[in-house]
């Protein structure tokens, strides 16, 4: 069965400053991500990945051009509109984490829920699921001081995941994390992405290739383009495009 | 030399430094706001404090000075008879030591003056202090007005004073007197007209007159005056010495002086002003002179002055230079001036004076009392300015704490310790500065407008003049003290960073340190008791708890009383701020299933735990409930002033007139006043009345009660308070008296047994509302009328009782003598025939006046403490005016009384246990009483043949019981607690229609409507000057005058409304800016929590709901707390207001029955937490949308 395709991103423009001193950052980008697939977005400091990923979550407007999002439809829309992109469409996790220091980790997942507008019954179940799927059933009510970077990362992970969003956008979700942990969490996203039932796609920005190298495709940014956009083209051993 | 090389490299570098440091504290405003208002704060409130302390000493002195125009009296060293050297009788050379000694900084004024001669000894109480006389008047003509009649002795002024000269006397000026200083200490006096000007004083020979003076002589401003004959001295001799040549009378003197004097006269004068006169202060110059211009005097006659030695200089001082910072300073300053003005020669002629100080006197009395006020004051401004450091210390706890992290990576890029420190600690110096520069000058600004205070938040410029400026070292010292412990504890705090592990310092989870909560809860502890304590003591005891409270012991008490506020108050803050940092979980539970926060509830900081937050409600919980507390005890003590003015006048103006008048008498004497100071209005627009009083005893009986009669209009005129009648309803106490109610004093309500419960009893202040108690408790009231009814056998007529005293005969007869206020202590008197003599304001202690005759004897006010009145016959009461006690506040204690007789009513006297009573009795509480129980030896004396027979009508009337007062308006409440409160109907059935329907009463009250309000009361000031000007009144109070006194002495004591209004406007200040600062600090910390919740998909609505109800939940639990805890403290400092209270009284100060009720003045409280609660929605809304549209990609990404 052909793989759906998920994210569709067309001629996306962004720059940055103005007159002598602008900088285009996004040039024009096109690229797809199709459900089911864990995408690895690279490049050099400064290429607009976070750019590229920020305007993707909605967190950012972009200057031109259009995303798809199943069934939504943005791009140059301010944050402020794309409220529902962020509840419903994409789930965040950050190299921070960016988890409520005061709050439980059931609290930290259920609190996105309830904002989405869920019962709170219902958020702490699915809260609930959330964080066993995470593998984390048994902190639930741990704050996130009380937990290890690599569970508040799985934290964050849950967060994301509840609510049945499609895609997860993870900016440098390893950076903070040591070998081991940063191998667990790639070990989660792959797991997430192909499960047989509604696999997940996730469009994780690193600079780690070998990290990369485990994602099911790579994405090179290069001068505001998307430069190769598989793995074998990205680190120019050659081959066809998919 | 390196070391110097790099010191002015530095040197070099520091206005970059600075503009660098600057730029900085502009980037990060809200760090630097806090810092700022901290120091603003602390500066402005210290400031103005020690401004305030230095203004209030100056004010000090001027009241007490103001009394007097003169600082010092400068004569010619040598006497004019001597023929010394160092003298001179020219005028003009003699007037130009002014011009050398104007040229001194320290004198303000100088004038050449024709009066008093000239002293040349120190001290009042030396004899030859009381040898120089000042010029008399003897006679005056005008052809307007009437002079004829009037009188020209001043018999007060030989009761203020040593007992020099009894006559009006003149002051004849020179133009010094007319302008500058002298001009404006004199012009304050004037009620009519004007003060001369130099020009019209020469012009007109312009005279100013006395107004009591000018009122008995209907004397009006332009007024001519003809002639004024005028007595100078020409010779004075001390006793037993005798005067030889005098072609003069010859006079004699309490001060044992013979006096030759003789008479000039000046002629062509015009009045062309009236000026109230001085209260007698210092007796150097004499009262209350008639002023006349020295252009009226011919060369000739001043150098008959000057040769007598009448000239002099009058000298006034620059007072603004009177050192302030404490009396026996200022005392030395004028003794030094007195010493450096004496020291020196005048004039070519090389002229010695000798320099009698006038103020200086006056100051030392001060010394004990400004010092105990300010104590007070200082203590009271405890608060604030731990209030404003709090500010200053917390706001750099917060915006130290958010440069942590830039100190710590700063370290790693290698910047070295010091230089970091150094980076911080500039910062702070240059907001700290402008921190201090800012309050300093607002402080130079306010500090006269607080010193200018009469009441919470009422303020009345022009009283004083005042110019608080601090010394150099004090503004030095305020400067190093709030910009010095800015930086100390920057400082400590930046060392304690760079002394961190630098991994824990850009960790951003910080260890806090502990707090000492058993502390916080101690303090709470000993604040609690001090309420409660304060609480039991206002109320005189609360159920089995006695009125001393729960503390017994007197040193323990006082020093709870006073310091337990200002524990209770940081306790409190402390402690109840856990329970406001907790507002977000209390909303939560209030608000968290309802739509308003259903899908945001999780998100609410439950945990209180972040110390930003705490931090936010402590100072809340500190500001506003100092705000509670300054307008509370504001208010209640602006209130308590009014009340004190009320019980003291009873009225607009209380009369006290020599003779009983009627209704109609006293309103035509009104009218009269009124006419005086050009009133249009006629004077029916008074309303008045009068309280008579009588003895009444109860039927069956012995004891006399002293009976207050309340006509039916007295709540129209008198100035009731609730405090003052049982049961706290006046309308209640008003009905119940005019049918047939009866009210006691505490004292009496025990000796009738009434049925107040025993501590009811024993507790001060108006009881509990008795008249519907279900056993009613009457009294029947019985009044004797007595008449003396003569009888032989054929006809029966009335005796007048002074015919029958007219029967007792003495030798030594010192009858119809005026000897008032002489003095007659252990003098032997014994079988004295004293009938009709005035002894009023006598010293007749330890006299021996056994067997005297005192009939009709005026012994009001007299001192008989320890005399022997055994066997006295006694006719103390008026026959004409039964009310008239001829022995009105006489003092007998320790008097012998036995077998004294007569008719009278010894109540109104002051009496001891040590009294020994007609009966032979020791005085009991109720008092002594006198009998018409003749001896059988002076029965047998008055001859054979007469009889007579006492007539008595007994009248009574039932009275109903209807609770304990405690004091009506006007009069004695001393005596309230002796007396019965009876109404009109009861009293006509007790004296009769008759006697009723010709009411004349000496004590009369008026209340004058809209009239007494017009021009801030000076139209009633004018009317009892009028008042006072008519021959049968004794003396007139007016509201207005007795409010001013009471504002600057009384229930807040003298200068503490100023104090704490400005408490109230800096503690709302505070609680504003502090709220504002607190909360940017807050926000922006909370910037990137807003930034994750609206990635985690939160709306903007959403954000703004949490963030709103977070913060206001916290702002308004805090508030809610401050207000309570503001109460609390109210209630706690009226303990520490009883313990001063009871130290100024120790000090002469004076009791009053009003109690401290606080007053809540709810509606500024709502307006002052209202405008707070604005300001913070305002921050909210602000900073809440700065957060939304802050790029969040970037927020989330770092900081």
């Amino acid at each position: 069965m052909p793989a759906q395709t998920l994210l569709e991103v067309n001629q996306l423009q962004r720059g940055f400053g103005s007159g002598t001193e602008r900088l285009e950052v996004l040039n024009g980008i096109d690229m797809k991500i199709v459900q089911g697939e864990l995408v690895a977005l690279m490049g050099p400091s400064g290429c607009g990945k976070s750019t590229l990923l920020n305007i993707i979550g909605g967190l950012l407007e972009g200057d031109s051009g259009e995303i798809r999002l199943g069934e939504m439809s943005f791009g140059t829309e301010k944050p402020a509109q794309l409220v529902q992109l962020r509840r419903e469409g994409v789930g965040w996790i950050f190299q921070d984490f960016h988890l409520m220091s005061h709050l439980t980790a059931l609290d930290n997942v259920a609190l996105a829920l309830e904002l989405a507008g869920l019962e709170a019954t219902e958020a702490e179940k699915q809260a609930t699921e959330a964080l066993e799927r995470v593998g984390l059933g048994d902190r639930m009510d741990h704050i996130p001081d009380q937990l290890s970077g690599g569970q508040q990362q799985r934290v964050a992970i849950a967060r994301a995941i509840a609510g049945n969003r499609k895609i997860l956008l993870a900016d440098e979700p390893t950076g903070n994390l040591d070998i081991a942990t940063g191998e667990d969490i790639l070990q989660l996203f792959k797991e997430l992405c192909h499960r047989e039932e509604d696999p997940l796609s996730i469009l994780m920005v690193t600079h780690d290739p070998n990290l990369a190298s485990q994602a099911d495709r790579m994405l090179l940014l290069k001068d505001g383009t998307v430069a190769a956009s598989d793995i074998r083209s990205a680190w120019g051993i050659g081959g066809e495009e998919e | 030399m390196k070391r110097l090389r790099e010191l002015w490299s530095k040197i070099e570098r520091s206005p970059d430094s600075m503009r660098l440091a600057g730029l900085s504290a502009w980037r990060g405003k809200e760090r630097g706001l806090a810092v700022f208002a901290g120091v603003f704060l602390a500066t402005l409130v210290i400031t103005t404090v020690f401004a305030y302390g230095i203004g209030l000493s100056q004010i000090f002195f001027q009241t007490s000075l103001e009394n007097d125009p003169y600082d010092a009296k400068i004569d010619l060293d040598a006497e004019p008879w001597e023929n010394n050297s160092g003298r001179t009788n020219d005028t003009v050379l003699f007037s130009s030591i002014c011009d050398e000694l104007m040229s001194m900084d320290e004198v303000a004024d100088c004038a050449m003056i024709y009066g008093r001669q000239g002293i040349r000894t120190t001290g009042f109480f030396d004899r030859e202090f009381g040898r120089a006389q000042p010029l008399n008047i003897e006679s005056l003509v005008s052809p307007e007005g009437n002079w004829e009649n009037v009188s020209l002795s001043y018999p007060e002024a030989l009761e203020s004073g040593p007992p020099i000269n009894g006559d009006r006397i003149v002051r004849i000026a020179g133009a010094g007197l007319y302008d500058g200083e002298f001009r404006e200490r004199h012009e304050e006096q004037i009620l009519y007209g004007s003060w001369p000007t130099p020009e019209n004083a020469v012009e007109l020979n312009a005279v100013v007159l006395p107004s009591q003076l000018a009122n008995q002589a209907g004397a009006r401003v332009n007024h001519t005056i003809d002639e004024i004959t005028i007595s100078y001295v020409t010779e004075s001799i001390a006793l037993p010495g005798e005067i030889e040549d005098c072609s003069g009378t010859i006079q004699a003197s309490a001060m044992e002086y013979l006096y030759c004097r003789e008479e000039m006269t000046i002629r062509n004068m015009t009045v062309v002003g009236i000026y109230e006169e001085w209260i007698p202060g210092n007796p150097t110059l004499l009262f209350n002179p008639i002023f006349i211009s020295d252009s009226a005097l011919t060369d000739s006659q001043k150098v008959i002055l000057m040769d007598n030695d009448h000239g002099y200089l009058g000298i006034a001082v620059d007072r603004s230079q009177l050192p302030t910072s404490s009396t026996s300073e200022a005392a030395d300053w004028l003794t030094d001036l007195g010493e450096k003005i004496s020291d020196k020669n005048y004039t070519s002629e090389e002229l010695e004076v000798v320099y009698t100080d006038i103020s200086g006197g006056s100051i030392i009395f001060l010394n004990i009392f400004l010092g105990l006020i300010q104590v007070f004051d200082y203590i009271i401004m405890i608060p604030i300015v731990i209030l404003s450091i709090s500010v200053l210390i917390y706001g750099l706890i917060l915006s130290l704490e958010q440069r942590r992290r830039e100190v710590s990576i700063n370290r790693v890029m290698g910047a070295t310790a010091l230089g970091l420190q150094r980076m911080v600690l500039l910062e702070i110096f240059v907001i700290s500065l402008a921190g201090w520069f800012a309050g300093y000058f607002l402080a130079m600004w306010l500090t006269p407008l607080v010193l200018d205070a009469v009441g919470f938040m009422s303020f009345r410029t022009g009283d004083f003049e005042v110019d608080p400026s601090l010394s150099l070292t004090m503004v030095l010292s305020v400067a190093m003290l709030t910009i010095g412990l800015a930086l100390l504890f920057g400082r400590s705090r930046t060392k304690e960073y760079l002394d961190l592990e630098i991994e824990e310092g850009v960790r951003k989870v910080v260890k806090e340190r502990e707090p000492r909560r058993w502390l916080h809860w101690l303090m709470l502890g000993i604040g609690i008791l001090a309420m409660i304590e304060s609480w039991i003591e206002d109320e005189e005891g609360l159920g089995p708890i006695g009125p001393d409270g729960l503390l017994e012991n007197f040193f323990i008490d006082g020093m709870v009383l006073v310091f337990g506020p200002f524990l209770l108050w940081i306790g409190g803050a402390l402690v109840l701020a856990r329970v406001g940092a907790s507002g977000p979980r209390i909303m939560r539970t209030l608000l968290g299933r309802t739509p308003l926060l259903k899908d945001v509830r999780r998100g609410l900081s439950t945990s209180g735990s972040s110390e930003a937050i705490y931090r936010l409600a402590v100072i809340m919980l500190l500001t506003l409930s100092i705000v509670t507390l300054a307008a509370v005890q504001g208010f209640t003590g602006t209130l308590v002033d009014e009340r004190t003015s009320s019980l003291q006048t009873g009225s607009d103006i209380q009369v006290q007139f020599n003779v009983p008048l009627t209704e109609n008498e006293t309103r035509d004497a009104l009218a009269t006043a009124f006419t005086t100071v050009g009133l249009s209005e006629s004077a029916d627009v008074a309303m008045l009345t009068t309280v008579p009083l009588l003895l009444t005893n109860e039927q069956g009986e012995d004891t006399n009660y002293l009976t207050w009669v309340l006509m039916e209009n007295n709540d129209e005129v008198l100035m009731w308070d609730s405090q003052a009648v049982p049961g706290n309803d006046l309308q209640q106490f008003q009905d119940a008296i005019s049918s047939g109610y009866f009210t006691s004093g505490r004292d009496v309500s025990r000796d009738i047994d009434a049925p107040d419960s025993k501590e009811n009893r024993e507790r001060s202040g108006s009881g509990e509302w008795q008249g519907d108690a279900e056993e009613e408790f009457a009294l029947t009231l019985e009044y004797n009328e007595i008449n003396i009814v003569m009888s032989n056998d054929t006809e029966e007529e009335e005796l007048d009782p002074m015919l029958l005293f007219s029967l007792l005969e003495s030798d030594n007869n010192m009858s119809h003598m005026d000897f008032s206020n002489d003095d007659f202590s252990g003098r032997d008197l014994g079988m004295f025939n004293l009938t009709m003599a005035n002894f009023s304001g006598a010293d007749l202690s330890g006299a021996n006046l056994s067997g005297a005759v005192l009939v009709l004897t005026d012994l009001r006010g007299a001192n008989l403490s320890g005399a022997n009145l055994s066997g006295a016959a006694i006719l103390a009461m008026n026959p004409e005016n039964p009310m008239e006690n001829f022995m009105q506040g006489a003092n007998l204690t320790g008097a012998n009384l036995t077998g004294a007789w007569g008719i009278g009513n010894l109540f109104p006297t002051i009496q001891s246990n040590e009294t020994i009573c007609p009966s032979g009795e020791p005085a009991n509480e109720s008092g002594c009483s006198l009998e018409l129980d003749i001896p059988l030896e002076i029965a047998m004396q008055m001859g054979s043949g007469m009889q007579f027979e006492l007539d008595i009508v007994t009248r009574n009337a039932t009275v109903k019981y209807a609770g304990i007062h405690t004091w009506v308006p006007g009069l004695s409440s001393a005596e309230a607690t002796q007396a019965l409160i009876i109404g009109e109907a009861t009293w006509r059935q007790l004296v009769g229609e008759e006697a009723a329907t010709s009411l004349n009463q000496t004590k009369w009250f008026i209340n004058l409507g809209s009239l007494a309000d017009e021009n801030d009361g000076n139209t009633l000031r004018l009317i009892r000057a009028a008042l006072e000007a008519d021959t049968r009144v004794s003396s007139v109070i007016d509201w207005s005058s007795t409010h001013r006194d009471v504002e600057r002495n009384g229930g807040l004591i003298f200068g503490t409304p100023g104090l704490l209004s400005l408490q109230f406007v800096v503690a709302s200040l505070a609680s504003i800016a502090s709220a504002f600062v607190f909360l940017s600090l807050v926000l922006s910390q909370k910037k990137k929590d807003l930034a994750i919740l609206q990635a985690i998909g939160a709306s903007p609505n959403q954000v703004i709901r949490l963030t709103l109800f977070e913060i206001l939940s916290i702002v308004l639990v805090s508030m809610v707390l401050g207000v309570i805890l503001g109460v609390g403290i109210s209630r706690a400092f009226n303990g520490f207001f009883a313990v001063f209270g009871f130290i100024f009284q120790i000090f002469g100060g004076t009791n009053t029955p009003i109690n401290r009720d606080l007053i809540w003045p709810w509606w500024e409280l709502l307006l002052i937490n209202g405008t707070v609660m604005l300001v913070v929605v305002v921050a909210l809304f602000f900073t809440t949308r700065r957060a939304l549209k802050a790029d969040l990609s970037m927020v989330l990404k770092g900081e």
